[in-house]
């Protein structure tokens, strides 16, 4: 879709039809229906409906705003049964609305998204990447100042009107995207806020983890501190279940309390050598770099198939490291990263090998100096719906490196729950999945702590369904 | 009119006074619509030895048989070409035309205009036409060396083997019985009956599926002519159409035919496991009998479940139950010879696992069960005596949601469409209605398929009963922890809105796939596979039952997913095919054999290392060497492999292929393709493309060999030689040969010409190797559309490097 720059909507439609099996799309509602942005947008997107349209009039389509709506989430891809890779379908449209200067939908998109997200410039960055449809940045950001003026004062005009109303107060805990997402829709119906957060900034892994080349930290800031305007408390510095309980938060008068503390627990590696120096977890890593103190190694190894392990690994490359190399035992058809955030990386240099598994991280001394890594084929469907790797016999061999960065998954922390909140078997805070409710009344939990890693717009949808059955039971309540 | 000349060859010039006849055909507008016809007849007309060209609206029809006919005696010809569409398709009628005119049928010879040429290039009329034109005269300078020859008869046996006892088996298998021949049931399973034993009713009639089958399964059982192998499996088949060799491993059951079916010892056996026949919704023992109406109806022990290991005998409870002493733990395997004459491959297929598409959570969430599952608990007979109760709570559901096209039409599945799950779930939703009318039923579709006698009729006696449909497939399934009911969440498509709908059970509507050891079967018969992986036929419409190996035909759901009429309505088609073979008692095998030119032989045996089917033999003491005509299967390896020229393969001679390169390069040679392809996977693969009118470049000259192991160097090189700018060999894909292993010598050779490509420092890239099968029709043509991009950057010095080179050879 790189190599040539196509001007004609008719051209493009073929080559869609070629590459992306268009043609084939039956239409089965799937996508829409597992689209998060469908459900933040209220019913205003629907990837179903855009995608017919670029069959029907692909010309109309590059005005339309819908086009820009699409956050990169590939859920529908990972679902769809023909698997259409959704996002960069429209991608190839985007990129053909820029060269012709159809800007007037993006705009429209920017003004939706202000409507109904607390933080619209940070989701601009994270999860549109105006940059892949070559958008200029100082466009975005200006357009992006346009859309946002009259929401801004429009939420806060609606925060002090409610303020009028005594309304009970509700605790949030952790201030990622979709604690924050909550916080911003309960302060504007009245509620008082307060949140939790145990580090000393806010924004969650927006803060915390995600590289400042996709998401510039004062963008974020700058958004966070407006939210002070609708009279959202924060407190950092504030763990709950070590400065704080749930049992006591609700002594103190909260009536109704949100949990969304995200999943920062790093998944360990069962394999000998992982205390050596130099061996270290992906979130330490981004976190430390985001921080400006992280050292990064010559030739870094990063294991594991995730985006954050690309993530990881495309910091690595930016902070100077001469060699960085992605294990990942399964083969790419399997592989969890978004394959269009897979390509990206690559195109950056960063080499990526399937089908191979670590055995052994050998040291000098105290330090790694290289890795035994076993190769792997495919066996049977798993439980995943994946198919097993499987070790190949006597297949092992050696990488030289200096740094190893684990990144095979991450999961929640959940020991600060009381054991009223009941905990799923993938070890994830089990709720109602449409009001977001725990099995403790009145508590609520949304974003990865329910869902395991996933991504900011999936924790949006948590923040805003969590926010109206918090009123909805408030109501009840009072 | 001018006389082109034939270009001088160092190759052969015919010696008889030649008299070749041309016929371009219109095929209506399927050919005249990019060719223009009329101009290749003229053209035709200016070639050697040609006396008569015409071109005719629809060749194949009576008047344009009746042509040909009247133009051999009033032309005298000698010889007759037509250009129209595949030889695959209309070769032996025009063969029988030549015949009914007293011409002798290796005569006649076909330029495939229509499938290779005008469908492929629909948009360029004017080189379509001068492809057509160089296809018609490659098949001129081809006929005019063809020889009359004569075939050999061979007899046939007058016993088939059935493969699957399911109800296709079982059909088949009377069929042939009651027509007067023996036949050789072999069955995997204890059983016969095969998934239709399973069924509760059966759309679209509603009947009950084992008392209709029943009968059946009894009649093949009692049939003196049906020989039952239960318990079997094919291992080896060796031998050739009329005259097969197989070997049939039937094992043991460990319960003698004085099994009088009591069931006495069943109680006593301590061992169990989930039942197959319920889909393991329920529990059978280590003696067991599948159902209560298998055939043969005999006991069976579960040897991997019986406490019993190897000779080992440390629990005797059942043989001491058992008043008659027909269990018998001493039983061994047996090893069975068969001679047949003819096969029925019936193998059925499986269901697909739902397992892999975790958003519905099949294994996940009780609920969640497939339809086969379904059929089971509807099944008065089955687990559950034919409640439908949901397996969380044994609750009697009061919604029910059923999800369509689970596995089928679907990347993340199989691409095709199952044909038989919209039928099937129409039907459970009738049958839940007429126990339970109170019941909410939803169906979620994509397109609801009724497409047969009677369907439409039971779609809407659903819809008449109040089952909803709806258009949209869940996105996801989601299990209320408390009550174990599901949320389904999706798209009302039609509606445009999103739907969150509770159901209490929600049962998914699986596809069929093809068995998973159909690789066993296929290399045990040499049979293709499509893509989807069902077996093949020999042609779509016109040998549909046929497989494209001689003597071997196919039905039921092992050729593609279908339901009981139209599995049974294959069966005795099979049957009816399989019988007009062995009433005629012997097969003629195409005169396509090679002959020893004994002068050139040197007594080296290179030939004999390569032969498939082992049918040369080479015999140094004795200096002989010498074909079994009826054990070859005319692949021309062996002639490709003799360094001396000692080889002649009739009907596909070294001479006529030469001369069909030279006609290929006569004009522009230099920015030509010349593709070899075998006549079974990659010629009908270029068949495909034409029939699904993919395009591609319109510089590709294809040469059809029975197989891709008849190529032998000497052609390539000489298409070098005479400065074409690329070379494509092309055959079935490794392990798929129609001749057992013939390609293997294919990859070889061609290994070997890189070499030889690089040692005179010529562009290896020019020579493609590519397999292709029937089904691959987009693989070929984008395979020349790569190739296109070779033939722009082979310059004039490298061809004419190569024109050099390979003349020294
Ligand atoms: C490297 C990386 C890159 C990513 N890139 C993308 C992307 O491009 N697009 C995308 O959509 N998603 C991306 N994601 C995922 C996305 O960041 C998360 O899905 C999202 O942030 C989840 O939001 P959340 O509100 O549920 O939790 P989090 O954002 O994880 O926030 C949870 C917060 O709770 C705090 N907390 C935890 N425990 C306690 C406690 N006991 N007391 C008080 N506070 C507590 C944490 O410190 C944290 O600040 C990425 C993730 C990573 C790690
Ligand atoms: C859930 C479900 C519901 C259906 N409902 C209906 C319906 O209502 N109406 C309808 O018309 N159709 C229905 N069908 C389709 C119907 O089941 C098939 O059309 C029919 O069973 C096909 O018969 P078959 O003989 O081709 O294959 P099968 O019934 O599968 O029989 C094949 C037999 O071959 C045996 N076998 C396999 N491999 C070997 C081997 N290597 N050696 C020896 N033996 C072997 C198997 O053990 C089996 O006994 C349904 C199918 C399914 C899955
Ligand atoms: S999920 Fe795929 S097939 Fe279904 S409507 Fe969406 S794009 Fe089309
Ligand atoms: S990638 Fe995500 S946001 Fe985009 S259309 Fe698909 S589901 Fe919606
Ligand atoms: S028969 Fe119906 S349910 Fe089955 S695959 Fe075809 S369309 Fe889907
Ligand atoms: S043509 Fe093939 S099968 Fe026949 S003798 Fe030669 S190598 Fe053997």
């Amino acid at each position: 879709m790189e190599s040539k720059a196509i001007e004609s909507p008719k051209e493009l439609q073929e080559q869609l039809l070629d590459m992306e099996k268009l043609k084939y799309c039956f239409e089965c509602g799937i996508c829409t229906a597992s689209c998060p942005v469908m459900e933040i947008t209220s019913n205003h997107y629907n990837p179903r409906v855009l995608l017919e349209q670029i069959l029907l009039d692909p010309d109309k389509v590059l005005k339309k705003e819908a086009l820009w709506l699409c956050a990169w989430c590939y859920r529908c891809y990972k679902r769809c049964p023909q698997r259409l890779k959704v996002p960069e379908i429209f991608l190839a449209l985007r990129k053909m609305a820029t060269r012709q200067g159809h800007l007037e939908g993006f705009n429209e998109a920017l003004r939706t998204v202000s409507r109904h997200v607390p933080f619209p410039a940070s989701y601009c960055w994270v999860c549109l990447h105006p940059e892949r449809s070559m958008l200029d940045r100082q466009f975005v950001e200006s357009a992006l100042q346009n859309a946002t003026r009259f929401s801004a004062k429009e939420r806060k005009r609606r925060a002090i009107l409610a303020q009028e109303a005594e309304r009970c107060k509700v605790a949030v805990i952790g201030s990622g995207p979709a604690g924050l997402t909550a916080a911003c829709e309960l302060a504007v119906e009245g509620f008082p806020v307060t949140v939790f957060e145990s580090m000393t900034k806010l924004g969650g892994m927006l803060q915390k983890c995600l590289p400042t080349y996709r998401l510039p930290k004062d963008v974020l800031n700058a958004e966070i501190e407006h939210m002070k305007d609708l009279g959202i408390e924060f407190r950092t510095s504030t763990t709950v279940g070590k400065d704080l309980t749930i049992g006591k938060l609700r002594r103190e008068g909260f009536k109704a309390i949100f949990i969304s503390t995200g999943a920062h627990k790093s998944r360990e590696l069962k394999v000998e050598g992982c205390n050596r120096e130099g061996v270290l977890h992906a979130l330490e890593f981004l976190k430390e770099a985001n921080l400006g103190n992280a050292n990064v190694g010559e030739k870094v190894v990063v294991i594991g198939g995730g985006n954050v392990a690309v993530d990881a690994a495309r910091t690595a490359l930016r902070m100077g490291a001469k060699d960085v190399a992605v294990l990942y035992r399964r083969s790419r058809e399997e592989m969890p990263a978004n394959p269009w955030e897979v390509s990206e990386a690559e195109a950056e240099g960063v080499k990526i090998h399937f089908l191979i598994s670590p055995k052994k991280i050998l040291g000098k001394n105290k330090r790694v100096a290289a890795l035994e890594c076993i190769k792997m084929s495919l066996g049977e469907l798993d439980e995943s719906g994946r198919r097993a790797p499987l070790p190949v016999e006597g297949s092992e061999f050696i990488m030289d490196s200096d740094m190893i960065i684990l990144a095979i998954g991450e999961m929640p922390n959940l020991t600060f729950l009381p054991k009223e909140i009941e905990i799923t078997e993938a070890g994830t805070i089990a709720v109602d999945p449409f009001t977001m409710e725990t099995s403790m009344p009145g508590v609520f939990a949304g974003g990865d702590v329910v869902l395991g890693p996933a991504t900011v717009v999936e924790a949006i949808v948590a923040g805003k369904r969590a926010a109206s059955s918090i009123e909805r039971y408030l109501e009840g309540e009072v | 009119m001018t006389k082109v000349q034939l270009q001088e060859t160092e190759h052969a010039t015919p010696t008889e006074s030649i008299r070749i006849g041309v016929y371009v055909c219109h095929c209506g507008l399927n050919i005249a619509g990019s060719v223009d016809c009329e101009a290749v007849a003229k053209f035709a007309a200016t070639l050697p030895y040609v006396v008569v060209s015409k071109d005719y609206r629809y060749t194949c029809s009576e008047p344009g048989q009746e042509l040909i006919r009247s133009d051999i005696k009033e032309y005298k010809l000698n010889r007759v070409v037509v250009a129209s569409c595949s030889p695959r398709l209309h070769e032996p009628t025009f063969r029988r035309v030549c015949e009914d005119a007293g011409l002798n049928k290796y005569l006649f010879e076909m330029a495939n205009i229509r499938e290779h040429c005008s469908w492929v290039h629909l948009h360029d009329r004017e080189s379509a036409t001068e492809k057509a034109e160089d296809l018609v005269r490659m098949a001129v300078a081809r006929a005019a060396l063809l020889e009359p020859e004569e075939e050999n008869t061979v007899p046939i046996t007058r016993k088939a083997l059935v493969i699957g006892g399911g109800v296709a088996g079982i059909q088949a298998a009377l069929d042939l019985a009651d027509t007067g021949y023996h036949v050789y049931l072999v069955e995997r399973d204890p059983s016969i009956g095969g998934r239709m034993a399973q069924l509760d009713k059966t759309f679209p009639t509603m009947d009950c599926s084992i008392c209709i089958l029943a009968p059946k399964m009894a009649d093949a059982g009692r049939h003196p002519n049906i020989e039952l192998l239960t318990n079997s499996e094919v291992q080896e088949v060796k031998g050739y159409i009329g005259n097969f060799k197989a070997k049939v491993m039937k094992k043991p059951r460990y319960v003698t035919d004085e099994c009088t079916a009591c069931g006495d010892c069943v109680p006593v056996c301590s061992v169990t496991v989930p039942n197959e026949f319920d889909v393991g919704l329920s529990t059978r023992h280590g003696i067991y009998i599948p159902f209560p109406q298998a055939v043969p109806s005999t006991y069976i022990v579960d040897r991997e479940l019986c406490l019993n290991k190897e000779n080992i005998i440390v629990c005797d409870k059942c043989i001491k139950a058992c008043e008659r002493q027909a269990i018998d733990f001493e039983m061994k395997p047996e090893i069975l010879e068969l001679e047949v004459g003819t096969i029925v491959v019936a193998t059925g297929a499986d269901v697909f696992d739902p397992a892999s598409l975790v958003e519905y959570g099949y294994t996940k969430f009780p609920n969640v069960i497939t339809s086969l599952e379904f059929e089971r608990l509807i099944n008065a007979g089955g687990p559950s005596g034919g409640h439908i109760i949901r397996p969380s709570d044994m609750k009697i559901p009061e919604t029910v949601a059923f999800i369509q096209c689970v596995g089928s039409r679907s990347e993340r599945g199989h691409l095709y469409c199952s044909n038989v799950c919209c039928m099937n779930t129409i039907k459970d939703s009738l049958l839940i209605k007429e126990h339970w009318p109170e019941t909410k039923i939803y169906v979620f579709y994509l397109d609801i398929r009724a497409y047969g006698k009677g369907f439409e009729d039971l779609y809407k006696r659903a819809k008449k009963e109040g089952v909803l449909f709806i258009r949209g497939l869940p996105a996801e399934v989601i299990e209320d922890r408390k009550t174990r009911n599901l949320w389904l969440i999706g798209e009302n498509t039609l509606q445009q809105e999103l739907y969150r709908i509770n159901a209490e059970m929600a049962i998914l509507s699986i596809g069929i796939e093809p068995r998973k050891d159909s690789a066993v079967i296929q290399r045990l018969l040499t049979l293709s596979r499509t893509q989807d992986g069902f077996f093949m036929e020999a042609h779509p419409k016109l040998r549909p039952v046929d497989a494209p190996t001689g003597g071997i035909f196919l039905a039921g759901c092992a050729e593609s997913p279908k339901d009981i009429k139209d599995s049974v309505t294959q069966a005795s088609a099979a049957a009816a095919r399989a019988s007009i073979l062995m009433a005629k008692g012997k097969v003629t095998v195409e005169a396509i054999t090679p002959r020893l030119i004994e002068e050139n032989c040197t007594v080296c045996g290179l030939c004999a290392r390569v032969c498939p089917y082992n049918a040369i033999i080479f015999d140094k003491e004795a200096k002989r060497v010498e074909f079994i005509e009826a054990a070859c299967g005319g692949c021309g390896t062996c002639a490709a492999e003799c360094p001396f020229d000692a080889i002649k393969m009739r009907h596909f001679t070294d001479e006529q292929i030469f001369a069909q390169i030279d006609a290929a390069t006569q004009l522009d040679a230099e920015k030509k393709i010349i593709a070899f392809c075998c006549n079974w996977c990659s010629y009908a693969g270029a068949d495909f493309a034409g029939v699904s009118r993919m395009q591609y470049p319109t510089n590709v000259r294809i040469i059809r060999t029975m197989c891709s192991g008849r190529v032998a160097p000497k052609f390539v090189e000489y298409a070098f030689a005479r400065g074409a700018a690329a070379v494509l060999v092309s055959g079935c894909h490794i392990g798929d040969c129609h001749y057992i292993n013939a390609n293997y010598q294919t990859l070889k050779r061609v290994e070997k010409l890189w070499k030889k490509m690089e040692r005179l420092e010529l562009n290896k890239d020019r020579l493609q190797l590519e397999w292709i099968n029937a089904s691959e029709g987009e693989r070929l043509a984008s395979k020349i559309r790569e190739m296109q991009a070779i033939v722009g950057s082979v310059s004039a010095e490298e061809i004419e490097n190569s024109k050099k080179m390979m003349r020294k050879g």
